[in-house]
């Protein structure tokens, strides 16, 4: 199983600076998202430390896998490695505001995918998000940690949409804002021909998923999708920083091949060219 | 002329003359806007009715309070306390205090993290109380069947080997993905030259288990499996030789005894 990736970043069209800060490791599988707040400078210090404190302690961490913290909550030993990391990393960003008073309050969110062994693990604080493209839809991975989401899960309102826009977007769960932080974990099993989307909420807020998925629907090379999709979301206000992290799970040259041509007899099917064609994808 | 006092631990915040009526909530049309999470958008009003002064209950989801007891309609007397949320609203009959302040409008925020007390606060609201007990009429049935809190799942799916050589009998699926394959995460591991080191991921999602292929060669009911499959009781798996039936086993029994 091979891994081609595509990312941009992108300060949006409304902010003077840049806030989040990403980060791919392709070899080891590793791909993270984070989207930093409290200003400046802070914003983007907790962000860029979130980044880089999750990168060191996975590699400094030498056993191959970590002790699984949480052993009864049934994860994979890479998936519990992968959560203690990002408790790691809160721990870290807490201790360097409570040392710095220009930085006090700083915090930022977390999407964090690690790739082992065909399942990919997610971990997630916040509201940057992950979804996973696979058989033609394009399914969330994770559930924003804001006051909107909180509030529908609690059956109190019944649409987030009802909440006013500065309610829905708080958050109820951050980086570096308190001295432990409860990380929410996935663990989705992925094949060859499924994409893996990280992205910041300068995403999500700006373009709907049906254009998420439509994106991945037309493109094929990750960093395509990834160009295509911070052009969306500039163009329809660009509000906020736009990060995206774009993982194609890839098979060898004959399944890319074969992946190509079944997208191709699919469209060619769609836009009439004939009956032949169509029976063609389906079979 | 009657006037209401905006008041917040102890704290005057603002005061209103209740006029014709006034609606209070976290909306930004509201006459007293309380912009806190246990408010409703439009969370109760007052209002002035052949020379008394009336409060009345806009439906709120954690209730209006006066002087301490929950209430729906109230006839309002001097020196009442009104409880909206976390916020007081005095009230005073007499006072001669003009001009009610024009409603601000909030600024779109950006993105904002609810402080530790402030989301104890929120949690807490989310939660019924004692007496602010969640008005099962009020919510939707569906939404307040999504509301439900996720009890421990009462059954869980089990592979039991059929044919083939394991370790094991029957392989209980607690974990979220089990790994079938010669990992040495693996719950079912293979072994063997050939065999791969993961064959198939079983993914437990709320309501039941998923199959997907990871390697090697595996049927499913004799069918080649090759995208996700949910798994069925009695769905038969062949993962490289070894043979597995997938069924429910009933938690309830065990955790009774």
């Amino acid at each position: 199983m091979r891994l081609r990736v595509g990312a941009g970043t992108h300060t949006g069209r409304v902010r003077a600076l840049n806030e989040d800060a990403y980060m791919l490791r392709a070899d080891e599988g590793l791909f993270v998202v984070c989207d930093g707040m409290g200003g400046a400078p802070a914003g983007e210090v907790a962000s860029q430390l979130a980044v880089d404190a999750i990168h060191r302690e996975l590699r400094e961490t030498t056993a191959p896998f970590g002790e699984a913290v949480s052993d009864e909550r049934r994860y994979l030993p890479h998936t519990n490695r992968l959560a203690a990391v990002v408790r790691r990393s809160n721990e870290v960003i807490y201790e360097q505001a409570q040392k710095d008073p220009r930085q006090a309050g700083m915090g930022t969110t977390v999407v964090g995918a690690w790739i082992r062994q065909q399942v990919v693990s997610v971990a997630h604080v916040g509201d940057s998000r992950a979804y996973l493209w696979h058989d033609h839809r394009l399914e969330p991975l994770t559930r924003d940690h804001s006051l909107g989401e909180a509030q529908m899960a609690a059956g109190l309102i019944e649409e987030v949409r009802r909440l006013p826009v500065e309610h829905q977007n708080a958050l109820v769960r951050v980086l570096g804002r308190e001295p432990d932080v409860e990380v929410d974990l996935r663990e989705v099993p992925v094949q060859p021909g499924d994409y893996l989307l990280l992205c910041s909420d300068g995403l999500t807020r700006m373009v709907p998923e049906f254009m998420l998925a439509q994106a991945f629907h037309d493109f094929r090379k990750p960093q395509r999708i990834c160009d295509f999709l911070i052009a969306a979301a500039n163009s329809n206000g660009g509000a906020d920083n736009i990060t995206v992290v774009v993982v194609e799970v890839t098979g060898g040259w004959w399944r890319r091949w074969m992946n190509g041509w079944m997208r191709f007899a699919r469209r060619e099917a769609v836009s009439g060219f004939g009956r032949t064609s169509g029976e063609v994808c389906r079979s | 002329m009657p006037k209401l006092t905006l008041q917040y631990e102890g704290r005057l915040l603002k005061e209103y003359t209740v006029g014709v009526g006034l609606t209070i909530g976290r909306a930004p049309d509201n006459a007293v806007i309380i912009d806190n999470p246990a408010v409703s958008g439009h969370h109760a009003r007052v209002y002035s009715e052949s020379g008394a002064v009336i409060l009345e209950d806009l439906d709120s989801t954690n209730g209006t309070y006066v002087n301490g007891q929950h209430t729906l309609r109230h006839i309002m007397r001097h020196g009442d306390v009104v409880l909206v949320g976390k916020h007081q609203l005095v009230f005073d009959s007499a006072s001669e205090f003009a001009m009610a302040p024009p409603p601000a409008v909030p600024s779109l925020g950006d993105t904002m993290y609810l402080d530790t007390k402030q989301g104890r606060e929120m949690r807490a609201s989310l939660q019924p109380g004692p007496g602010q007990a969640l008005d099962e009429t009020r919510i939707r049935p569906g939404v307040r069947a999504a509301a439900k809190i996720p009890t421990a799942p009462r059954r869980v799916g089990v592979l039991q080997v059929i044919a083939g050589r394991a370790e094991h009998t029957e392989y209980d699926l607690e974990a979220h993905t089990s790994l079938i394959g010669k990992s040495e995460n693996a719950l079912v591991r293979l072994h063997g030259w050939f065999k791969p080191s993961v064959a198939v991921a079983i993914a437990r999602s709320n309501d039941g288990y998923v199959a997907t292929l990871m390697g090697g060669r595996t049927t499913i009911n004799n069918e080649p499996l090759e995208k996700r499959h949910a798994l069925q009781e009695g769905d038969v798996l062949n993962v490289n030789g070894l043979v597995l039936e997938f069924r429910w086993k009933d938690l309830v029994a065990e955790s009774a005894a």
